[in-house]
């Protein structure tokens, strides 16, 4: 329950200046449109030609476009892990940043729906998979729970948002009218009652724990993909958490990208903190440590015991054709990250920035490194083909689209957070309560 | 010394190679000759027979665009190959040898002649010899029936070669009679080729466990090994006699890989109830919204 | 089959409305409604199952997309039963059969007349193979050999368990076929195969000149009302699953078997134009295999007792349906005249 006071004024009024079409925002959207109709572009070309534009081929039949759609799972996972786990064992700094990880989730796991399209050879069939689901296919787990987790990272992203609808459209004089309007219809007649209240903590309790198997589930299924096969270096059976551990990793850079950019452009130094960075900070070398450990676990056990189509694979990793991709990942991804984390100093906003853009790259990458030397590394000989079907080159039609789609997700992210606040009000305003009745008490 | 290794080994190795390329054929199938006189309808049945059977390794006669394999497949129209036989040419063809394929189960002696009527064609020099007709003693072409009688008790099946004459029915002896159940893309030899009794007769075992239809029943054809003497002498004929075989369609059971609606129990189940759990919670989530709205409607209505 | 036609929904409305309705339904079945119908059709055919009810009717009759023949509205009706039945022969395959395929190394020269035969007929680029002959060497003192590569048809095919819509299927006998008017493309059963015996169109398909010509003659016969020649093109020009052509861009083909020749009684593709006999070819149930050269007619067990037979990589528990006889007493010199080209 909030009061209406001078606390809930300063942080209402701080917390909505961004808000609304500034004209630095329309140069930022035509600047990310002008890149996605280029991408656009080079999707009708493949649409035209059919996926001969990409660098796949009958060996090499995945590449950068699963990559690209399990990067995207991997990412969104981090809504689940920042406000469900954190937020269900009760710790309170993770409320500023609760609401950015929600943005990130939805953005990521709305647009992979659409990467996994671009990979589709027959995209005008995509009513197949509702219509002729065959429930035994990994597949169709996957759209069921990405559908699923999207709709509950919606849900858990828009009820928190509804109390603050309902502060802000008393406050936004500087906003277009269609977005005052937009605010009173998803504002849902709030009216701060503690009724409401209840209702919404309550939903808000549900979906927190039932994110947490969904989200678990959307990725481990998308793991099964892979798993699923007979493949080399894909016939893992620790693939599901080896999966999820790195999603959290891909996950929590990319909430520190955002909550840099957030905090200095939107000037909201006083709501995220150096402190938060440095939480943050500390969560990723955790993260990145487990991760680390099923690294070790998915390459050293397999190269211990050098099974023939295994050390193929692990060869052209570690000293062959995919070595310097391999190498660099894990290093520059996931080793000098945790090790730099580790110390203070680097846990400050701008360099927790920087690593958190290499750790991103890396975990892109990383996830090409999974995909593409398997695929080149099919049990029986690769022959009477010419060289392009026997390795992996992306294209520049595909690495387009691909780049497209994270313009897509960055577009989503912009736009929830431009128009909606991206710190919770309400929530802002009852710790500033509760501080203040903290000092009265003392 | 090392001299002397070396020609003893040019020797062995000219020799070999020499009886690798060696095909002789038996004096008596060498002498054997068409039954027809070649004519430009042969020639042409012939030039179709080639192009789908031969082609492929010997390439065109007379073009020497054979694919290259180890020994090469002559040329057929070259000298070499046309100063064979005709029945060395239709011995090689029925028999064949190594990488040759024998063509006794492909293609009939007829369609043998064809052939060979269609090489000729690329020698002028040519001149055919045909086979004068051999006949036995009494036996008109036409009048020779197989009659089978199926011994339950062992599994033999026995054929009775019988010659209907003026005077009747008559058994002949000391004829060569093949058996062979039919199969979908061709006849399986049974048992061994036999010869007729002085009653006709003549038995072959069936083997106890070759599969029949559902019921057992198997389809089965004798003939006459030497065309020659009594012309095309076939009979067909249908016993259950053959190992009942009734084994299910290969995509009957429960499986990962079948239809969803043959999909293992248990993940339908599982998939089912996860989906209408987690959407049963979505609903009602959406239902405590709907909630919200209302309580805010009332309140304002109360305000005012 | 008209009464067929009309329980359909959304799609089969005639050509011209489909993308409108496909539009149109795309916007109004929101997400909700999208994964509940996934959520309905999981219990609806778990029920369906038990109700001993086979559904067929909503896969055969499914409007073809179909881009090779523009034909006037009022001839699709006769148009679309043929797809359908091609459809449903096609899906159900030979009642009784078990089709199984020999292959005997030792007679393998790699003359490469069986990846010929099959590309013809098929309608494939020379870069896309339903069958392949390869050059094997496990190790490095071991002997090499050709190998002829088709679709293994295994038995418990991991290919067909990934498909998300039941585009690629097992046959009573035993075939694994794909409906590229199904296919979505995802190739989910390529990445799935260990034998690497599918094949992805990316560009526009091969299609050979007779083909287009039967379409031209097609066309111009249903433009006058020609019904003999209808009916006698009918067959040959329209999508059938049994043969997978015409190739569709943007779907995943394989090996089908020739399950349209063998429903001919006739031996595949690959076995008869083998010039060196390396084939053989029955029906387990008959326990009889046909040479696809001499012609000769074997019993299967005899044959793969008497070589020794054996199955690739058969640890994986694939259940092969192809048999091969191992590489001993090769009447020829193994020469590999083939360009290494990044041997894997």
């Amino acid at each position: 329950m909030i009061k209406e006071n001078e606390n809930l004024e300063r942080i209402a009024k701080e917390i909505m200046r961004p808000v609304g079409l500034s004209k630095n925002f329309i140069l930022w959207m035509s600047f990310l449109g002008v890149i996605l109709a280029a991408s656009l572009v080079a999707y009708a070309i493949q649409l035209q030609n059919g996926l001969t534009v990409t660098g796949m081929r009958d060996y090499v039949s995945w590449g950068m476009y699963i990559a690209n759609f399990v990067f995207f799972v991997a990412t969104s996972l981090v809504g689940m892990l920042i406000t469900s786990v954190l937020g269900l064992t009760g710790i309170s700094w993770i409320k500023p940043i609760g609401r950015i990880a929600e943005i990130i989730a939805v953005a990521f796991a709305a647009v992979a729906g659409l990467v996994i399209v671009s990979d589709m050879g027959r995209p005008d069939r995509l009513i197949n998979v509702f219509m002729y689901g065959r429930i035994q296919s990994p597949i169709i787990w996957d759209v069921t729970v990405v559908i699923t987790y999207l709709t509950l990272s919606t849900l858990l992203y828009f009820l928190p948002l509804i109390p603050d609808l309902a502060i802000a459209k008393t406050r936004m004089d500087h906003c277009p009218v269609w977005l005052q309007k937009l605010y009173e219809i998803l504002s849902v007649k709030w009216g701060h009652t503690t009724e409401q209240y209840k209702i919404m903590l309550k939903s808000v309790r549900i979906l927190m724990v039932v994110i947490v198997p969904t989200a678990f589930a959307i990725h481990t299924v998308t793991s099964w993909l892979f798993a699923s096969t007979l493949r080399v270096g894909w016939d893992s059976t620790i693939f599901g958490p080896y999966f999820l551990t790195g999603a959290f990793v891909a996950g929590s850079a990319a909430v520190v990208i955002a909550m840099y950019v957030f905090r200095s452009s939107y000037k909201l130094e006083k709501y995220i903190t150096a402190f938060h960075f440095d939480k943050m900070g500390k969560l990723l070398v955790l993260t990145m440590l487990v991760y680390l450990y099923f690294n070790i676990n998915e390459y050293l056990v397999p190269a211990y015991k050098m099974k023939a189509a295994d050390a193929k694979h692990l060869h052209e990793l570690f000293v062959g054709s995919h070595a310097f991709l391999f190498w660099s990942v894990q290093l520059c991804g996931l080793i000098i990250p945790i090790i730099l984390l580790i110390f203070k100093p680097f846990r400050k906003p701008v360099p927790m920035l920087i690593l958190s853009i290499v750790i991103l790259i890396g975990a892109w990458f990383k996830r090409l490194i999974i995909v593409v030397p398997t695929m080149e590394e099919p049990f029986l000989p690769k022959q009477h083909v010419p060289h392009e079907f026997m390795v992996y080159t992306p294209t520049v039609i595909e690495s387009m689209i691909t780049i497209g789609t994270i313009v897509m997700a960055i577009m989503i992210i912009s736009i929830l957070s431009k128009l909606f606040p991206v710190i919770p009000i309400w929530e802002m305003a009852e710790e500033a309560e509760n501080e203040s009745e903290h000092k009265l008490n003392e | 010394m090392l001299k002397r290794y070396f020609a003893a080994i040019t020797i062995l190795a000219t020799l070999s190679q020499a009886k690798a390329e060696e095909w002789v054929v038996p004096a008596d199938k060498a002498k054997k000759v068409s039954p027809f006189a070649f004519t430009p309808e042969s020639k042409k049945a012939g030039e179709a027979l080639y192009k789908a059977n031969c082609m492929s390794c010997h390439g065109m006669p007379g073009k020497n665009n054979a694919i290259p394999l180890v020994p090469p497949p002559p040329d057929l129209a070259g000298t070499v190959a046309q100063s064979l036989e005709d029945g060395e040419f239709f011995y090689k063809i029925t028999e064949g040898r190594g990488p040759m394929p024998s063509f006794k189960n492909s293609l009939s002696a007829n369609d043998i002649w064809n052939i060979i009527s269609y090489l000729r064609s690329f020698n002028d020099k040519y001149v055919q010899e045909v086979a004068r007709k051999i006949t036995r003693e009494g036996i008109t072409e036409g009048n020779i029936q197989i009659l089978f009688k199926l011994i339950k008790e062992n599994k033999q099946l026995q054929a009775e070669v019988m010659n209907t004459t003026a005077e009747g029915k008559k058994p002949i002896e000391g004829a060569a009679v093949k058996l062979f159940a039919k199969r979908y893309f061709g006849n399986l030899p049974i048992d061994e080729e036999r010869e007729t009794d002085a009653s006709g007769m003549v038995a072959f075992d069936f083997p106890k466990d070759l599969p029949g239809d559902s019921t057992g029943m198997v389809h089965l054809s004798a003939k006459l090994v030497d065309e020659d003497a009594f012309g095309e002498v076939k009979s067909d004929t249908v016993f259950a006699i053959g190992a009942p075989t009734c084994k299910p369609a290969l995509n009957e059971q429960r499986a990962m890989w079948n239809v969803v609606q043959k999909a293992p129990l248990w993940i339908l189940f599982t998939y089912t109830i996860g989906v209408l759990t987690i959407w049963g919670i979505i609903f009602y989530i959406l239902l405590q919204i709907r909630k919200i709205y209302i309580l805010g409607k009332n309140k304002e209505i109360l305000g005012e | 089959m008209s009464e067929l036609i009309n329980t359909t929904p959304t799609r089969d409305a005639g050509e011209g409305k489909q993308p409108v309705d496909r539009r149109d339904f795309l916007k109004k079945a929101g997400i909700v409604s999208a994964a509940g119908a996934v959520g309905a059709a999981a219990v609806y055919s778990g029920w369906n199952f038990q109700q001993k009810k086979p559904n067929h009717n909503m896969v055969t009759v499914r409007t073809p997309d179909n881009k090779l023949i523009e034909v006037p509205r009022d001839s699709i009706k006769t148009f679309k039963p043929i797809l359908s039945e091609l459809q449903k022969r096609g899906r159900e395959g030979l009642k009784g059969k078990r089709w199984v395929m020999v292959i005997d190394l030792a007679k393998c020269r790699n003359a490469r007349k069986c990846i010929q035969g099959c590309q013809t007929a098929h309608h494939l680029r020379p870069n896309q193979y339903h069958i392949n002959t390869l050059t094997m060497q496990a190790t490095e003192n071991t002997p090499a050999y050709f190998m002829p590569k088709p679709c293994q048809h295994c038995d418990n095919p991991p290919c067909v368990s990934v498909c998300p819509v039941n585009a690629t299927f097992k046959r009573q006998d035993g075939i694994v076929l794909i409906d590229n008017e199904r296919c979505i493309g995802c190739r989910f059963c390529m990445a799935a195969c260990p034998y690497s015996a599918r094949i992805f169109n990316w560009e526009e398909p091969l299609q050979d000149n007779g083909y287009q010509e039967k379409i031209v003659a097609y066309e111009k016969a249903l433009a006058a009302g020609d019904e003999a020649t209808i009916d006698k093109l009918k067959y040959e020009v329209e999508y059938n699953v049994e043969l997978n052509v015409p190739q569709k861009k943007g779907t995943v083909s394989k090996c089908l078997f020739s399950a349209d020749r063998l429903r001919e009684g006739k031996l595949p593709y690959c076995v008869s134009s083998c010039p060196n006999g390396v084939y053989w070819y029955g029906d387990q149930n008959e326990d009889s295999v046909t040479n696809g050269t001499t012609k000769e007619t074997t019993r299967l067990t005899t044959l793969l007792e008497e070589k020794g037979a054996f199955q690739l990589m058969p640890e994986l528990g694939t259940k092969p349906r192809v048999y091969y006889l191992p590489p001993k007493d090769r009447q020829f010199k193994f020469e590999d005249d083939r360009k290494p080209e990044g041997e894997a």
